[in-house]
């Protein structure tokens, strides 16, 4: 993926579309669409600018379903179960070592060491957490059993469904007494 | 005030007068008639809101509101112990050319220990299960005795046009009173299923659905199995004083169809099943509720899916769950090998909209004991194979040729809403930072309760015209094929997932957002979720004016359907 699909990418998610305007019909029709990840659940991956060769990296994590005979894959307690695809651009081989992909929960509780990337810094990896984060850490060597990352963060990402948030004070409950909820 | 059916091919909408009429027309007290009813939390119209979580507050300024329509609960008036009790489904054996007579009526159902005025055909709950021959032709003959027109659609089957069951477009409605002979010649083996066209987000609430379950002739089509079962699920809306009356000139929960708060299998809160250790139980499974996709597991037990709506997949494999969106089926084969009960669950994670968080959330649908007898082992062991149905493949290779073209058509989802409280469109522009590609639960009942079809349309949109929903005029000829291009567009209003109904046809899932499909299955029925492009294969092998639309019953009669022609004679 080039710096402007991805730039492109990132208008999408977080571009100014009008969630509660009216959508009218197309005025023209349109042309011949391709078929490609959900842009919508698609999340950047941004650069830490902790690591030499990396400050000017960005990347992408598009999400799409994990192969499963009903189209909808689920785990049997109800996750979804994804499979991202990672790409990474303008980030540099590093000198020593390896950058190794740990995906997350945003607590922390559960991490998870997904591999590490290859030469064209890209991977895909599977996950059925509601809420991830990715995270992308330069280590010495690639340990599959590694527990957590001891290396630098290089560059992370958020699950759209991460962006999820309470909506105390927010919007129609404003006034809402947020103690009473446990806030 | 009863139901008004919605012409699906040239559907109105109420105006504002009639609305007011409505209002006024509106029966104070309607839902209290149901039996023990009080009227503590009865709000105008004979309104009460569905039961919500007590973390979710009241949105502000809608105290007291209640949906722009009137409130609709059947046999108001009817002493329920005049009505006849409802029986569990009966299984009816038909050969070629049998016919069964079957009337929908009120019966009084009980449900948690109450007695509710609900539907039935032939007094049944599910309806008669009718088992046929592939190949044969059964004669089906309804009377309507219920006080709102309908008609009985068979769903999947690829039956003559004439026979679909659609009122306005294959038929006139069934009134009150009135006969309507069905002629369903049943070309494919397959677990199809029958209910009301009209107005079926109350109808087929009210318990009017049934299976159709057409045999193939090979007695090797399937694996071995020690026996077969159906499963039913549904969900009906309920609070501790009875069911939430349905909206009468319009459906309410227009914007996430209506999500129940009881669950039934076969109609029973309480279903249970008797098997031996290493028992392989066939399951037979019917999505028939308005909105609510499940997630059924078999905890303990082994689960091997075998197939789907119109048949058999290519290749059987193993699963943890069984997704099933409304309208769809799916036939699993499980074993029990661990002696005791277990439980038949639906687990999901839910989401809790106003604290921002997904939760995981089981509903018991059912409980299998497991004796320490021991079924016989030759099925048992025969159950570790995994089949290639090689016919399948050969069907499906002379479709090959057309898997990589490009779409022929491309149609997209979304939403058009004017009228509603200011409090729900707030609400809306801040829940978008974050839609789910599904909808679990019914994480906001009084902003959905309050939705109506009056204010809500959901729109399939031809991209290439931009015509909407009755707008679009698509029309083939017999011996087409048709590739399809759903998507389902993220940047609505309220973005949901729909599933996608073809009627009279059948079709493959091809491809899920640019990835191939590596196991097929003939559908008519499939789920888009938010953002997801499903791309299909549609053979247009059934001449007749057929219906496309989503199987969310309030989305349907929102408005989201079209008919397309296909040109010729039946081969």
């Amino acid at each position: 993926m080039t710096a402007a699909s991805v730039t492109a990418l990132l208008a999408v998610v977080f571009g100014s579309a009008s969630p509660g305007a009216p959508v009218r019909a197309a005025k023209a029709p349109v042309t011949c669409s391709v078929a490609e990840p959900p842009a919508y659940y698609a999340f950047p991956l941004v650069s830490t600018r902790r690591v030499p060769g990396s400050g000017r990296a960005a990347g992408v994590g598009q999400l799409t379903f994990a192969p499963s005979p009903f189209g909808l894959a689920l785990s049997a307690e109800g996750h979804y179960r994804y499979r991202i695809a990672l790409t990474v651009d303008r980030l540099a081989s590093p000198a020593v070592g390896t950058y190794v992909v740990w995906v997350t929960t945003p607590e922390l509780d559960r991490i998870e060491v997904a591999g590490a990337f290859d030469d064209r810094h890209a991977m895909e990896v599977e996950v059925d957490f509601n809420k991830f984060l990715v995270v992308i850490t330069l280590e010495d060597a690639y340990d599959p059993e590694a527990a957590m990352w001891s290396g630098p963060i290089v560059l992370r990402g958020m699950s759209r469904s991460g962006m999820m948030h309470t909506m105390a004070g927010h919007g129609p409950f404003e006034q809402e007494n947020c103690a009473a909820y446990g806030y | 005030m009863r139901p008004t059916a919605t012409d699906p091919a040239r559907r109105g909408r109420v105006s504002a007068l009639g609305l007011l009429a409505a209002l006024l027309l509106a029966m104070p007290g309607a839902a209290a008639a149901q039996a023990g009813m009080t009227h503590r939390a009865m709000l105008p119209g004979g309104w009460r809101m569905p039961p919500m979580d007590s973390e979710m507050p009241v949105l502000p300024g809608l105290g007291g509101a209640v949906p722009p329509v009137s409130a609709f609960l059947p046999g108001v008036g009817v002493d329920l112990s005049s009505l006849p009790e409802a029986k569990p489904s009966v299984v009816v054996e038909m050969a070629d050319g049998d016919t069964l007579d079957i009337v929908i009526s009120l019966v009084r159902r009980e449900i948690l220990g109450r007695d509710y005025a609900m539907y039935g055909y032939n007094g049944q709950y599910p309806g008669p299960l009718i088992r046929a021959e592939q190949g044969s032709t059964v004669v089906v003959r309804v009377t309507n005795e219920i006080e709102l027109p309908s008609s009985v659609h068979w769903h999947g089957v690829r039956i003559e046009n004439r026979f679909d069951g659609v009122p306005g477009v294959t038929q006139a409605p069934i009134e009150t009173g009135e006969s309507f002979t069905y002629e369903v010649r049943v070309p494919d083996a397959g677990m199809f299923w029958y209910h009301p066209h009209s107005r079926e987000d109350v109808q087929q609430d009210l318990g009017l659905y049934g299976n159709l379950l057409v045999s193939s002739p090979d007695p090797g089509y399937f694996g071995p199995a020690h026996r077969e079962e159906v499963l039913v699920l549904d969900d009906i809306l309920m609070d501790d004083q009875g069911m939430i009356p349905w909206g009468g000139e319009s459906p309410t929960h227009a914007l996430m169809g209506r999500f129940g708060t009881v669950m039934l299998v076969n109609g029973l809160t309480d279903y249970h099943l008797d098997v031996r250790r290493g028992e392989v139980v066939r399951f037979y499974l019917t999505n028939v509720a308005n909105t609510r996709t499940f997630n059924v597991r078999f905890p303990g037990a082994r689960l091997k899916i075998v197939a789907s709506d119109i048949g058999k997949f290519e290749r059987e494999e193993w699963v943890g769950s069984v997704p099933i969106a409304p309208a769809e089926r799916y036939v699993v084969d499980v074993r029990f090998d661990r002696s005791g009960e277990t439980h038949i669950l639906n687990s999901i994670q839910a989401i809790n909209h106003f604290r921002g968080e997904f939760y995981p959330h089981v509903d018991t649908l059912g409980t299998v004991s497991v004796s320490e007898e021991l079924a016989e082992s030759a099925i048992s062991q025969g159950f570790e194979t995994l089949r290639e149905n090689e016919d399948v493949q050969a069907d499906i290779d002379g479709f090959r040729q057309h898997f990589a073209r490009p779409p022929d058509y491309e149609l997209e989802t979304t939403l058009r809403v004017r009228n509603l409280p200011l409090s729900i469109v707030r609400l809306m522009e801040i829940d978008t930072l974050y839609v789910p590609p599904m909808e679990w639960n019914d994480a906001m009942p009084m902003m959905n309760w309050l939705s109506t079809g009056t204010q809500v349309t959901w729109i399939l949109r031809d991209r290439a015209t931009g015509a909407e929903n009755g707008d679009i005029d698509w029309t083939f000829d017999v011996g087409d094929v048709v590739k399809i291009r759903i998507f389902n567009n993220p940047d609505a209003f309220h973005p949901m997932h729909h599933p996608i109904h073809v009627h009279g046809q059948r079709y493959l899932v091809l491809e899920r957002d640019g990835v191939p499909n590596p196991n097929l299955v003939w559908k008519d029925t499939a789920v888009v979720p938010v953002g997801s492009t499903m791309d299909i294969l549609v053979e247009m092998s059934n001449p007749g004016e057929w219906m496309i639309h989503c199987h969310i019953a309030e989305h349907l009669h929102a408005g989201m359907m079209f008919s397309f022609e296909v040109r010729g004679d039946a081969n």
